[in-house]
């Protein structure tokens, strides 16, 4: 049999023809960054949104983090435990294994989306499941679960505000932990109306909301099966932690007769206690406050308390793949809280979807390509200004900008080798660059017959303002200084000859 | 498709665990936990505050839910009981199937959880319950569903939901609460604050799906010793 790590095989598409006009949240369609984030760099009104909404977090974050003295204690303790996790991931996957199901419930192992896909739906054609409702799920998400069912025949409802937004405006999440961050109000107001068929829906959120409880209601007490992700796994118990705010999740988790999990074999922490960490952290980095209104914690299957059938997914799709080595590896360790797309200058101005991912922002831009084992998203790494601002705000310490330098380099060596790109501008002057700079001889030269090649361009106040070729594209929006007429090494050479307090 | 209870051999579950084995560096099972136990948790466990500080803060985070509190003497926890369902202006309660009678206020429709169907709790206006405990630094209350806590079910459809809390239950940190249950609960809830949700231009809107209103009586039952329930 061949080893899957060194033949990566790639998942199937579920769609075949993605909708134009609509945000392509598949990186194998994607178009890359830079041209995938002029859509939103031109449409004001959605740079708006983004950045309220973004700005209404920080400042929550920021008051919340500052009031809290042992915060950096809780980020090592974090990063410390997320680590240890990922070293010694099989054997903390076998014991939740093994503690789930003495608890009743059954664990499922997928080695790629189109396995956890199958395994759901052979779940969900046991039950005579048609309809199914679901709390916000990253992970379903990512293996594109939504459109697969739909296809198979089987009705979801997405039960998060945000989601429901989204799912009924045919739009895709632009934010992991606030989705629809980018549709605001009266755009909502519009959705809502046209999908429930409530004309006279006013745009105050209070209205909008309650359109959706009610909307919700019966599903909830009459759909059978529900599928939710997870937040954590806990291996010493076998538990399964979701965080939420509104109610949707508790619902799902507790009234359905089937309850299925789907989750990321990384989300596993070894005990219990472990969760003081994670939980003081989490909420307060996510949607800054001290806890989240709802978390639950369930262990398989409880008689009299909640579904009778209880199934987890443990899914692999890529990230076996990434714990080979560091820094890769840190970027497992990722909680899903958002904290570095809010802090990020990039996803400020372009939002989520030119990410062309579920998973946007500094953590999508190191994820994703990782995910994609390096065949797509090979632009993401690049849209960063390496700031750090991602890694301060991390609450478990990935070192993003790390990660990014790492995979910009693999990327670029991907790049070089290829046949095409011998003559390309940017590689053939690095080659000359690399030839110039490895012999001080050829470095003195060039520098010389540099110098006087530049005077051609150089105006009489010394500036250069329009070089030709490649070299235009600087000079079109900036001037470039001329060359001095003596390099710092002739000038060190001649200082050094003449008596100290002399030089110039 | 196996049963419960019984571990899936399948093709997937080898190849993963392959994979991370080739990839990972797993200390010997048994250094696992002694490596585990040196991870460093120099983090604050045990809180500073008074007990009176401590209480002061946990009604404090309450009130800033938009949870409404009142306190008590236990000797007065019926009729405060009595006093809330009334002020509520609602008359159908649900109670968990230990709820102390004392608790059961006379005058109205009380529905004890003997297994009430979803139906049976959705027409159910109310629901009073006990906690586990609380913690004060987050404004927490921790259901672990016992007896006296009740089903998930139960806390989740009435829109109204009245937990009695008493004064030697509220801790002052999340670590402390974890050092309090040193047997995990199989089942447990976190509640800071009635549902809500800030979806829509982050504007904070209370009550989506869970209870709507939140009401907590605290009882001061004087004991400075945490106790145990």
């Amino acid at each position: 049999m061949s080893h899957a790590a060194d033949h990566p095989v790639l998942d199937q598409p579920v769609l075949d023809h993605p909708v134009l006009d609509h945000p392509v949240l598949d990186p194998r369609f994607a178009a890359p960054f830079p041209v995938a984030a002029l859509p939103v760099l031109r449409n004001p009104q959605l740079r708006k949104n983004v950045a309220h909404a973004i700005d209404v977090i920080q400042a929550k974050r920021g008051k919340l983090v500052h009031e809290k003295s042992d915060w950096q204690a809780l980020r090592s303790a974090g990063a410390a435990i997320r680590s240890h996790v990922l070293e010694n991931l099989a054997p903390y996957l076998e014991l939740f294994e093994v503690r789930c199901t003495a608890a009743g419930g059954v664990v499922h192992w997928a080695a790629d989306a189109a396995e956890a896909r199958q395994i759901i739906l052979d779940i969900l054609r046991q039950e005579q499941a048609t309809e199914v409702i679901k709390i916000k799920t990253m992970t379903s998400a990512e293996i594109q679960l939504n459109p697969f069912l739909e296809a198979a025949g089987v009705r979801t409802y997405e039960t998060d505000l945000a989601e429901i937004i989204l799912q009924l405006g045919q739009d895709e999440p632009s934010h992991i932990v606030v989705p629809a961050l980018h549709v605001n109000r009266s755009q909502v107001r519009e959705i809502f109306a046209r999908t429930m068929g409530l004309k006279n829906l006013s745009d105050d959120p209070h209205a909008l909301t309650a359109a959706a409880r009610t909307y919700l209601r019966q599903k909830f007490l009459n759909v059978p099966t529900a599928i939710s992700g997870a937040n954590f796994l806990v291996a010493e118990t076998g538990s399964v932690v979701v965080v939420e705010s509104e109610g949707n999740g508790r619902m799902c988790l507790t009234l359905p007769r089937t309850m299925i999990t789907i989750a990321g074999i990384e989300k596993v922490l070894p005990s219990f206690q472990d969760l003081e960490v994670m939980l003081q952290v989490l909420a307060r980095s996510a949607t800054g406050e001290r806890m989240n209104p709802y978390t639950s914690v369930w262990t398989g299957v409880t008689p009299g308390d909640g579904p009778r059938r209880f199934h987890v997914v443990l899914l692999d799709n890529g990230r076996s793949l990434m714990l080979a080595k560091e820094p890769e590896r840190q970027t497992l360790r990722c909680i899903r809280c958002a904290a570095c797309m809010n802090t990020c200058p990039v996803y400020r101005q372009t939002g989520g979807h030119a990410y062309g991912s579920v998973y946007p922002g500094p953590i999508g831009a190191i994820l994703t390509p990782q995910l994609m084992k390096m065949h797509h998203a090979q632009t993401l790494p690049f849209a960063s200004s390496l700031c750090g601002a991602c890694y301060e705000v991390c609450p478990v310490k990935i070192n993003i900008p790390e990660v990014l330098l790492e995979l910009r380099s693999q990327v670029v060596n991907q790049e070089r080798h290829e046949a095409g790109r011998f003559f390309d501008p940017m590689y053939l002057g690095l080659r000359i660059a690399h030839l110039l700079f490895s012999r001080a001889w050829i470095f003195h030269t060039a520098q010389f017959f540099g110098r006087i090649g530049i005077r051609f361009f150089t105006g009489k106040d010394g500036w250069i303002h329009s070089l030709p070729s490649v070299g235009g594209k600087w000079t079109q929006t900036r001037d470039l200084r001329g060359f001095p007429s003596q390099t710092f090494h002739e000038w060190w050479a001649e200082r050094d000859l003449k008596p100290p307090g002399e030089a110039k | 498709m196996s049963a419960p209870g019984q571990i899936r051999q399948q093709g997937a579950r080898q190849q993963i665990l392959d994979r991370i084995r080739a990839n990972t560096r797993s200390v010997a099972a048994e250094h696992l936990e002694s490596e585990y136990a040196l991870l460093p948790r120099t983090y604050v466990r045990a809180g500073s505050l008074s007990a009176e500080a401590r209480l002061a803060l946990m009604i404090e985070r309450l009130r800033e839910y938009d949870a409404e509190v009142v306190e008590c003497s236990p000797e007065n926890l019926p009729s405060s009981i009595a006093s809330q369902l009334q002020s509520s202006g609602k008359r159908i309660f649900v109670a968990p199937s230990g709820l102390p009678a004392a608790w059961l206020a006379p005058g109205f429709d009380w529905r004890i959880d003997h297994n009430l169907s979803s139906a049976e709790i959705e027409v159910v206006e109310g629901v009073v319950t006990a906690a586990f405990c609380a913690v004060a630094d987050s404004g927490t209350i921790v259901l672990h569903h016992s007896a006296t806590e009740g089903r998930r079910v139960i806390t989740l459809l009435p829109d109204w939901h009245l937990c009695i809390l008493h004064a030697s239950q509220v801790v002052e940190t999340l670590p402390e609460y974890f050092s309090r249950s040193q047997e995990p609960p199989a089942l447990a809830t976190y509640i800071s604050g009635p549902s809500a949700t800030a979806d829509i231009e982050m504007t904070r809107i209370k009550g989506v799906h869970g209870p709507r209103f939140l009401h907590v009586i605290v009882v001061h039952d004087q004991a400075d010793q945490p106790k145990n329930q």
